[in-house]
């Protein structure tokens, strides 16, 4: 029989985002990683022509404007961001909400959307990471083709594009900046190794993991 | 060599002025010996001020070379930067930022510079003329790689690349902006300032480390104080606008579509190592909604006799060294020039106590100011004068001078020649998108033609070289640049300056230089007027053709200071106007950029971006081999300690037949297909029948292109009546999303169905040999029931296992034995995997990889990468009868052509080799066995193999002409590549439970 073994969840960045201060030493750290190990995500794609239907049922449901294009929206702790036409992230930070939230979050989501909609899990497929800091912007530039100017992009506005390479969907939470960006899990290692060559000019922290189910590191 | 342990003082520093700072001392080393520079100085400015004057040997010639320019144009001052794997050679010395610990070697030298016995050639020269490789390598053709091409590298190489690999840093970077400003000169600081005080975003580009431009190598005055002043007092008004960015010693070497322009930044190249973290150069995209070039003018020599000769130097170069660097690169003065550029160059000479000894002019009339400036010096002036021949060995020792025909010749002793021939716009980024320069008669010079979407053009680079006229020209085009950027333009005030009168003539070169010698015309490429000659007589006269058979304007520096000479010459001897005559085609990149840059943080195995399965790192912790299969990186094979590839396939395809085995399966694509109309849509996207799947069931799917041969294979579950989960191979996945979306999108874009790539939310594990449903059971939470009954062949069911993960299972074998695929949240795969190995301990489980997955499917028949190649059809690989005659499907149609149903197509066959020992490749060739081995009797080819320890021996698959009615009979698998002819027996593509009763069990 099998031996009593606890097995942990991992994360997209389990094993590469290990907390710590990372690159130049010196002064304050130009770039500030934290790694969201809790966000459930549900895909939402319109079915043909009910676009509309979509976003009533949504907004009727949980009181979520699902957004324009290339915006976030929120509401309490949901966010939904565009990816394209009629195609949204919806998602919500479960944090301390039990050992498998995903399931019941994409259930409501899907449930929300009554027939409209197909909704998938995605929790898994993506990694997410919250960026801040002074030099954020100029991190991101080196990888991501995208103008990120105040004058271009702001808080509430949203990206589905290549950065160093590999396919994120980006928004923006804040005018600090803050940057959430959500990485093709297969590739978090690629990104990983970006971002840190990215930040390191200008030094990079990565802080501690928010939630035991992040598992080892 | 001996080597002072203290340099001496710079002995041709001038005791005041320029921008250096003389505080600090920066210690360095040319060619082994010591030097002293201060900060400010370029690695030619601190030559010049120590007193060295040969900096090189020529390319083909060897013959002595010292300093032409004083910026990125030069042509002859080219050394080895650094050592050991920072080593770079072709570093033109005008360009390198003096650091402290600067090592730099003279190249194309041997054995050293003062003593180059390769100089013979200068001896050998008349038959080193232009075409000279293509007339006398000619043959026998052998040679030429072996003796012709290594000889000619050897003696004329452009410095050795460093054989290391490069320790340093790079990176690239996209900077968005309004108004992208190419040059900090005159006309760019007023664009900048113009635009930036609209509010637009604005990016000053300097290729220099200091902005000004001419400002810092000319004695000018604007609104009656020194423009170099200005020019800093410029800069803090641009540093003081926060939408304003300067980006110095950064070049702006490419124009491409949409407002794009590369960029280089040398961010550490100014210091001997880069910081920690610092890369050594970022290579910028620079998207840009108004471009304005303000790049200048390089100026044009003056082709003579011996003009090559060391301290024969643009003027404006002299003028740089003397008034920027305060550095005097010489003692007693010939001023040659075409115009009243050459009276400002020897006050400027005389100002840094440079005894001026003549002036010649070439203009024919005597001009007003030069005579007040020879006499105010003390100088001769010679009107109608041109230089005639150079002197002198190592350095210029004297000049002749006279008029164009040779008459009136007289010899100055001199040690220093300055030439001015009037200047040519800095045009190279109005071509980069296809435009053509334009002649322009009046100012004897190409001038820019069509420009590139939102460039306009600024200063000497548009041929408006007078102070005022930069200035002016700069402010509008900023302003203008900004407005139609969409910002409000205030009024532009523009400082007051002098204008520079232009007066001037122009100097074409001869054929044949009057006073005797060689007069070259591209000092890079030794390139001389007699070369431009004989490319005339032998009829190469399209520019385009001169450059390839002469080299002219070809290497490093792209012809920047010889281009114009050659063409004038060329049109000239052609009867035709430079301006008919055409240009060359100016190319990105405008000076040499570095491909790391270019690459920046994506290099060795960063290259491209790697896809892991979520159960990566437990796999590597087994001691996985692992294989690139796309993007991906998937377990080979599990060595055990002694094992290679094919004993440890062996062993885990024993283990797996025997007891149970788990191999990762999560890289294979998986799409999630949902709405009323799925089933009707898969029915459509597959050539066999899915709609009638029920619900907890898979079945296999096989699919066709348009043009009706197989696309790919992969598995169909229905969860639920709207709701199908298909996969496909690793290899396909993109490529068969992307064909459901096209599908769906364009060509029934009524079906109520979304589909929706599901690869990455899961784990997916094969769980497969005789004891895999125990396994499986033990990991599965109370009450779950994966009995046969519950569960049969081809099933389907939600499973939770591990206390709680929701889990996928389905009944579905590739290896032909009792197997599962177990599929869990990505983020339980890593938990899944170290799970079932924990669980299967005393079942004997073993971990496999791709090879002996691929043995497995092998002795099963299935068809994989070899078989689904794109040129087979389903008839081809014994899948006829799966292609539904009921309904339609995209490539039904198709796959009823002619050709794609001859019955003489290649078949699926396997075989077996006939004797034990044989090894058989992939990619061999069926034969007769009595037949030669000819493309006539080709029957067909080998696609996969395998060692099959139930058949002690190679088996494989091919595809072959009438192979299903040959089994039983013998052929050869032949081999020409790899020399392998070995004899195989045919037969049906199932080695392993024909039956299938196994993975019925």
């Amino acid at each position: 029989m099998a031996e009593h073994i606890t097995f942990s969840r991992r994360g997209a960045f389990a094993g590469l985002a290990l907390p710590g201060r990372f690159g130049q030493a010196e002064g304050p750290a130009g770039l500030t990683v934290a790694v969201r190990t809790t966000v459930a995500i549900a895909q939402v794609v319109a079915r043909p022509g009910r676009t509309d239907e979509v976003s009533s049922a949504v907004a009727a449901a949980m009181g979520l404007t699902l957004p324009a294009p290339l915006r976030v929206s929120a509401a309490g702790p949901v966010v939904a961001a565009w990816t394209g036409p009629g195609r949204w992230l919806v998602m919500q930070d479960e944090a301390g909400s039990g050992p498998y939230p995903a399931g019941s979050f994409v259930g409501r989501v899907a449930e929300a959307c009554r027939g409209a909609a197909s909704v998938t899990d995605q929790t898994d497929a993506q990694g997410v990471l919250r960026l801040s800091g002074p030099r954020t912007r100029d991190v991101l530039a080196k990888g991501l083709a995208l103008d990120l100017h105040p004058r271009a992009f702001r808080a509430g506005m949203a990206a589905s594009t290549l950065c160093g390479m590999v396919e994120v969907t980006l928004w923006q939470t804040d005018d600090t900046p803050t940057y959430d960006v959500a990485v093709m899990r297969g590739y978090a290692g690629s990104f990983w190794h970006w971002l840190g060559e990215s930040a390191a000019e200008y030094g990079l922290v990565v802080a501690p993991q928010d939630d035991a189910r992040a598992g080892a590191g | 060599m001996t080597t002072p342990q203290r340099p001496l003082p710079a002995s041709h520093r001038l005791s005041a002025g320029g921008l250096i700072d003389r505080s600090a001392r920066v210690a360095f080393r040319f060619d082994g010996i010591a030097y002293e520079g201060h900060p400010g100085d370029t690695l030619a400015s601190a030559l010049v001020a120590n007193g060295v004057r040969l900096v090189g040997r020529s390319f083909k010639y060897h013959r002595p070379r010292g300093l032409l320019a004083a910026g990125p144009e030069e042509p002859n001052g080219l050394v080895e930067l650094r050592d050991g794997a920072r080593r770079e050679p072709n570093t033109r010395a005008t360009a390198v930022e003096l650091f402290d610990g600067l090592t730099a070697t003279s190249q194309n030298r041997w054995p050293s510079l003062r003593l180059d016995l390769l100089g013979i050639n200068q001896i050998a020269a008349p038959l080193l003329g232009a075409g000279f490789y293509y007339k006398t390598f000619m043959w026998p053709a052998a040679f030429w790689e072996k003796l012709y091409e290594p000889l000619i590298r050897r003696a004329a190489g452009l410095g050795r690349a460093p054989i290391g690999p490069d320790p340093d840093r790079y990176e690239t970077a996209t900077a968005h902006c309004d108004v992208l400003v190419v040059g900090s000169g005159p006309a760019g600081l007023m664009a900048a300032l113009t635009a930036g005080r609209t509010g637009a975003r604005v990016i000053l580009a300097e290729d220099d480390f200091v902005l000004g431009g001419r400002l810092l190598a000319d004695d000018l005055e604007i609104e009656g104080r020194p423009a170099r002043d200005w020019a800093g007092a410029m800069q803090a008004k641009l540093e003081a606008m926060p939408e304003v960015r300067i980006l110095r010693r950064t070049t702006v070497f490419g124009v491409f579509d949409h407002g794009s322009y590369g960029a280089v930044e040398r961010v550490a190249d100014h210091v001997g190592q880069p910081g920690p973290h610092q890369p050594r150069q970022r290579a910028w995209q620079i998207v840009a909604k108004r471009s304005v070039l303000c790049a200048g003018a390089l100026e044009r020599p003056i082709v003579f006799g011996d003009n090559d000769r060391p301290n024969v130097m643009l003027a404006g170069a002299a003028r740089s060294y003397v008034n920027r660097f305060a550095a005097r690169p010489g003692d007693r003065a010939v001023v040659a020039t075409t115009g009243e550029d050459g009276g400002r160059t020897a006050l400027a000479l005389q100002r840094a106590g440079i005894n001026v000894i003549a002036i010649a002019d070439a203009r024919a009339e005597v001009s007003r100011s030069l005579q007040v400036i020879a006499d105010h010096a003390g100088t001769r002036l010679l009107a109608g004068s041109v230089p005639l021949r150079a002197h002198g060995h190592g350095c210029v020792q004297a000049v002749d001078l006279g008029r164009p025909d040779g008459s009136g010749r007289q010899t100055f002793d001199c040690d220093l020649v300055v030439m001015s021939n009037g200047w040519v716009p800095t045009v190279h980024l109005t071509s980069h998108l296809g435009g053509k320069p334009a002649w322009d008669a009046m100012a004897g010079a190409f001038l820019p033609g069509t420009l590139p979407p939102g460039m306009a053009v600024a200063g000497a680079a548009a041929g408006r070289l007078s102070l005022d006229e930069c200035l002016t020209s700069g402010a509008f085009a900023g302003l203008e640049a900004a407005t139609a950027a969409g910002f409000d333009g205030t009024a532009v005030e523009v400082p007051r300056a002098t204008r520079e009168d232009q007066d001037r003539v122009a100097l074409v070169p001869t054929p044949k230089p009057v006073g005797g010698g060689k007069a070259f015309i591209d000092f890079q490429n030794d390139v001389t007027s007699a070369d431009i000659a004989i490319a005339h007589r032998e009829a190469f006269r399209s520019v385009e053709h001169l450059k390839r058979y002469t080299t002219l304007g070809m290497a490093t520096d792209q012809g920047k200071t010889s281009n114009l000479n050659g063409l004038a010459l060329m049109a000239a001897l052609s009867g035709k106007t430079p301006g008919e005559a055409g240009t060359t085609t100016f190319r990105p990149p405008y000076t040499p950029v570095a491909i790391g840059a270019l690459a920046g943080v994506h290099t060795g195995k960063a290259f491209k971006p790697t896809r892991l399965t979520p159960a990566h790192g437990w796999a590597r912790e087994q001691g996985a081999v692992f294989v690139e299969v796309g993007p991906w990186l998937r377990a080979g094979w599990f060595p055990k300690a002694g094992e290679d590839w094919l004993a440890a396939c062996n062993r885990e395809v024993a283990a797996v037949r025997a007891g149970v085995g788990i191999c990762d399966v999560s890289t294979l694509g998986k799409i999630d297909v949902q709405g009323p109309d799925a089933a009707l849509f898969l029915d459509r996207i597959y050539a066999n029948t899915v709609s009638t799947l029920p619900v907890g069931k898979v079945r296999y799917g096989l699919m066709l292109r348009e043009d009706g041969f197989v696309f790919d294979d992969g598995t169909v579950a229905r969860l639920g009546p709207e709701h199908f989960l298909v996969t496909t191979t690793t290899a396909n996945a993109a490529a068969v999303l992307g064909h459901m979306e096209h599908a769906l999108q364009w060509t029934w874009p009524t079906l109520d169905v979304t589909v929706v790539s599901a690869t990455e939310q899961w784990a997916q594990f094969a769980v497969a040999g005789p004891r895999s449903r125990q396994l499986v059971a033990r990991l599965a939470d109370p009450g779950q029931d994966v009995s046969n009954e519950a569960l049969p062949f081809m099933g389907a069911m939600p499973l939770s296992l591990l206390g709680g993960v929701p889990g996928r299972l389905f009944r579905i074998s590739f290896s032909g034995e009792l197997a599962y695929e177990l599929g869990v949240p990505s983020s339980w795969g890593d938990a899944l995997a170290r799970a079932l190995m924990g669980a299967g301990r005393d079942l004997g489980v073993v971990a496999y990889g791709l090879e002996a997955m691929n043995v497995m499917r092998v002795e099963k028949g299935h068809p994989a990468g070899g078989e689904l190649n794109g040129q087979t059809t389903a008839a081809d690989l014994g899948m006829g009868r799966l292609v539904s005659p009921k309904k339609d499907c995209v490539g039904r149609v198709m796959a009823t052509r002619p050709a794609l149903v001859d019955p003489q197509r290649p078949a699926l066959v396997g075989f077996r080799a006939v004797d034990a020992k044989d090894t058989v490749t992939a990619g061999a060739h069926f034969i007769d066995v009595d037949a030669p081995a000819t493309t006539a009797n080709d029957l067909g080819h080998v696609t996969s193999v395998a060692y099959s320890q139930g058949e002690g021996r190679w088996i494989g698959l091919g595809l072959m002409k009438d192979g299903p009615r040959r089994h039983g009979q013998r052929v050869r698998a032949w081999d020409g590549v790899r020399g392998r002819d070995v004899l195989v027996e045919l037969c049906p593509p199932c080695f392993v439970d024909p039956a299938g009763d196994r993975m019925r069990g």
